[in-house]
């Protein structure tokens, strides 16, 4: 039975990547025989998927230095709903496989881009573009990690002029940092076998994050004949709009194209465009603000509680604080100094109650990091930073203070 | 009329349940049932009869000992499908129209045996052996039988039950049951119903939930209905059809359940005899029946006219390519891993699949998925699988034309003749006989049809004939008004076996015929 939801999100999915949602689209058995495929069969769309020919735009910046942002586009083929299958773990030492089927027959949406990318940069782009779109609109909560979002990439070179070269499929990509270096290795395998006189073989290969490489897959036999049969238990799925719904229709049953795309939420792009608008920031900006989960809410928190100007407060958000938790490898759900107090020091910074040296608004900053719950003010008063000019006497108060805070 | 008397408190469930019960051990030698719950029949037979008491019975069916064939999941019984791969399997939940019937109170007496998944038309290729027809052991045939000596008779001359519904059907015929569940694919519940003399009923595809039944052919399957008369099975259609959302494909309109007419009224219909059901094989002596009963309906004030469907000839050879297919797909679950069989073999993964279905199979099993694999190959797909489906088109097209041109129903045989010895049956294999057999039947599922099989008659050997008549989509209700018009003009005899009489006589002191409607 077809799940609703799963056609819901793939319809919704389909309209933010700018697709024409097939209104009949049909359903297919695909056979082969693996243990994690309890029914011998998986269902999926091969004949007419529910979405196809739309584009998927993407930002990243031209060189590292993160200055100037560039757009691209890549197409997307197709979208279509199938079944997962369950999970295989290899025991090697015991010479066994596990099966998992736990999440056998769990509706999915496989996204198909065309290879319109020439980089593992742009495909970790592209693909981080995509799981922002998802999270956005629910379909997805789009963790690689997790395995809600799994990538598999095709990679094949050619000089330029020619046709494409021989691809190769490379899985087990857990990370979007992981599909830049397993695109950027294969890369560089296939143009260095070619270069020495070799040959690309359509193989599907394993991306080995320890070793930064990609190994062949256990033979998964060059050419699986899949005898793909219509799905006889699932009757064509037929979508409606708001023309071609029939009068008397029970709207439990259908889904309707218009109605979903009412209802879509600001994608990123829109969501960026707005944040340039509203606060005056830069492009790459909000690029980051959006590319960072909650650092846009964070943002916007920290300035409806302070006199500074946004364009200042970008500053401090994008270098200070983000600095920080990168450096600590924390996310902004986990930051020890919240907006509120991020706010409050920006305060005393704009009403001068702090010299702007930056060195003691630091100071401060270490403080607060601490994560103690004392207030910017508090601290500045504590460690009477308004007066002490001395490095040095400063960094002893400090640390008589931290002191004392780890015996309490 | 049993559900009167139980209503009446003439006979009380638990009663009926153990008679039942009691005949079945006595007609053991047919093999009708696979698995028979005892304790559990007893327990539903307990509790229907405290709701009777309590003047609360929970509708027609409360208290009627039914039969299911064994390819529909019975949750904490056995469901084996008559194979190996499944022989200890236990179900862990009921299918839809098991459920249903249980809902209004049947009293599950057992699984009926099979062909092993469905695929025969005989009745004789499960696991657990063959069926036997009931009418084997009936005065009426023995009376006729040329004995040759008389210990040879009985062992030796049993006539099959046809398929591959075969134990629904002979339970239904030895009165050990008043309704049994089979399924019809290509035939598998109207042959056997011709056979062993009784209704078989098989309902508008779409129209009764297959949740729970495994499947043999998706796109064809329907649960079929054996009782023995036609009021009775209108009874339990009522029960049993409706939207399911647990199968998306049944329909989603209402059903609604009908009574039919004490004394329906056929002179305005339009009864139509296709040509090209006069196929080879056919029988003079059902030829004769066929054509009498034409006349029967002129007689009646009905148009009896001849019509023509087409495609007929090609609908073995269609039914075959699109049957095997989904068979190789739907048999493709079985790999020994998460139920069923799993054999010992462990060297690989594929090497155990490969020992695990060839043990789990049978011969017949295995050829049809081998043929229905090779159907679905790249290079084949669109020879055979595309090409057989345009071909159903055609033929399900035959039928909408005549049907539209302002007849009402089809009037065919439904067997080629009456149900033939065992011993000469297996003379040919399972798809010789079927592509025999299915010949007049399985046209209707390809078009997803209603029909039904009236036993009509007993043949000069003595065994039962019966005559099938096809509807139009979802018109049940007159496709069995009619049946059951027919079946009063034709008064067809009841089998008289030795075990039989006594259990009817208890159950029903004063009554004649047997049915529970």
């Amino acid at each position: 039975v077809l799940n609703r939801r799963c056609v819901e999100a793939a319809v919704m999915t389909g309209l933010a990547l700018n697709c024409s949602i097939n209104k009949k689209s049909l359903f297919d058995r695909k056979h082969y025989f693996y243990a994690d495929l309890p029914a011998g069969y998986q269902i999926t769309q091969q004949r007419v998927p529910i979405a196809v020919n739309g584009t998927l735009s993407y930002s990243l910046y031209i060189d590292n230095k993160m200055s100037q942002m560039v757009t691209k586009t890549v197409r997307i083929k197709q979208i279509q709903l199938e079944q997962d299958s369950g999970k295989s773990l290899h025991d090697d030492t015991r010479s066994q496989t596990l099966v998992d089927l736990n999440r056998a027959g769990v509706g999915l949406m496989e996204v198909v881009m065309e290879p319109d990318m020439c980089c593992g940069e742009e495909a970790a782009a592209a693909v981080r573009e995509l799981q922002l779109i998802l999270q956005t609109l629910g379909s997805s909560q789009a963790v690689m990690a997790e395995g809600q979002l799994r990538v598999d990439a095709n990679v094949s070179v050619h000089h330029p002029g020619e046709p494409y070269g021989v691809r190769t499929e490379v899985k087990n990509i857990n990370s979007i940092r992981f599909l830049a270096k397993a695109v950027d290795y294969e890369i560089e395998r296939q143009i260095e076998e070619l270069e020495n006189g070799g040959t690309i073989l359509n193989e599907t290969r394993a991306f080995d994050s320890k070793l930064g490489c990609t190994v062949p897959m256990r033979d998964k036999e060059g050419k699986q004949d899949y005898r793909f049969m219509p799905e006889p238990n699932l009757p064509p799925l037929i979508l409606y709009d708001t023309k071609s719904l029939p009068a008397n229709i029970n709207h439990q049953q259908v889904v309707n194209i218009d109605w979903i795309h009412e209802r879509l939420p600001d994608l990123p792009s829109v969501k960026r465009a707005k944040l340039v608008e509203l606060y005056g920031i830069l492009p790459e900006h909000s690029f980051t603000l959006v590319n960072e989960d909650g650092l846009t809410e964070f943002f916007e928190n920290v300035v409806n509680q302070t006199q500074m100007k946004p364009k200042k407060v970008i500053g401090w958000i994008l270098k200070d604080l983000l600095g920080y938790l990168k450096q600590h490898s924390l996310t902004v759900k986990e930051s020890p100094v919240s907006s509120v107090l991020l706010a409050d020091l920006l305060n005393l910074l704009e009403n001068k109650h702090l010299p702007s040296l930056l060195i003691l608004i630091f100071q401060v900053l270490a403080e607060l990091w601490k994560g103690e719950g004392k207030s910017p003010l508090e601290i500045v008063k504590e460690k009477k930073l308004e007066l002490i000019q001395d490095q040095k006497e400063l960094e002893q108060i400090c640390q008589e203070v931290i002191d004392g805070q780890e015996n309490e | 009329q049993v559900s009167a008397a139980l209503r009446e408190g003439g006979v009380s469930p638990t009663e009926l349940c153990q008679r039942c019960l009691s005949l079945i051990k006595s007609t053991k030698f047919l093999n009708a049932y696979i698995t028979v719950a005892e304790e559990t029949a007893l327990k539903q037979a307990e509790e229907s009869e405290k709701r009777y008491r309590s003047g609360q019975p929970l509708g027609v069916l409360d208290g009627i000992p039914v039969a299911v064939k064994d390819n529909f999941n019975t949750a904490g019984i056995e469901t084996t499908c008559a194979s190996n791969m499944l022989k200890g399997y236990i179900s862990p939940y009921n299918a839809t129209v098991v459920q249903k019937l249980l809902d209004q109170g049947a009293v599950l007496l057992g699984k009926t045996n099979l062909d092993e998944f469905a695929m025969g038309s005989g009745s004789t290729d499960g696991v657990f052996g063959p069926v036997r027809n009931p009418w084997s052991y009936s005065r009426q045939y023995k009376e006729k039988s040329v004995s040759k000596s008389h210990s040879e008779d009985e062992e030796s001359n049993w006539v099959i039950t046809g398929g591959s519904s075969g134990g629904s059907a002979a339970a239904v015929s030895s009165f050990t049951c008043f309704a049994a569940l089979g399924s019809d694919t290509g035939g598998s519940t109207r042959n056997p119903a011709a056979h062993c003399g009784v209704v078989g009923l098989k309902p508008t595809y779409g129209l009764i939930s297959r949740h729970g039944l495994i499947p043999l052919v998706n796109s064809m399957d329907v649960p079929g209905i054996l009782t023995r008369c036609v009021d009775d099975a209108a009874v339990v259609l009522g029960l049993l059809a409706g939207h399911d959302p647990k199968d998306s494909t049944t329909i989603q309109d209402d059903f609604k359940p009908f009574e039919l007419p004490n004394l329906p009224d056929v002179s305005k219909l339009s009864i139509g005899i296709p040509k090209e059901y006069q196929a080879p094989g056919l029988s003079s002596e059902i030829l004769g029946l066929w054509s009498k009963a034409a006349d029967l309906f002129k007689n009646a004030g009905a148009k009896v006219i001849e019509v023509s469907l087409p495609h007929t000839c090609y609908s073995i050879v269609c039914y075959h390519v699109l049957c095997t297919a989904e068979v190789a797909s739907n048999m493709a679950r079985f790999d020994g891993l998460e139920y069923g069989h799993r054999s010992d073999m462990n060297k690989s993964t594929e090497s155990m699949y490969a020992a695990t279905r060839r043990e789990g199979f049978n011969d017949v099993v295995r050829g049809r998925i081998l043929s229905g694999n090779y159907f679905l190959l790249k290079q084949n797909y669109e020879n055979y699988f595309i090409k057989a489906q345009k071909v159903r088109r055609l033929i399900a097209n035959d039928f909408l034309k005549v049907f539209r041109s302002g007849i009402d129903i089809l009037l065919t045989p439904t067997t080629l003749s009456d149900p033939v010895p065992y011993t000469e049956f297996i003379k040919e294999d399972n798809r010789t006989r079927s592509a025999q057999d299915d010949i007049l039947t399985q046209a209707v599922n390809l078009a997803g049809l209603p029909a039904i099989n009236v036993p009509t008659a007993l043949s000069e050997r003595g065994l039962p004939v019966g005559l099938q008549f096809i509807g139009r989509s979802f018109q049940e209700k007159q496709l069995l008004t009619v049946a059951k018009w027919f079946e009063k003009q034709v008064k067809f005899p009841i089998i008289q076996l030795e075990e039989v009489k006594s259990h009817v006589q208890d159950v029903f002191q004063h009554r004649k015929s047997a049915s529970f409607s």
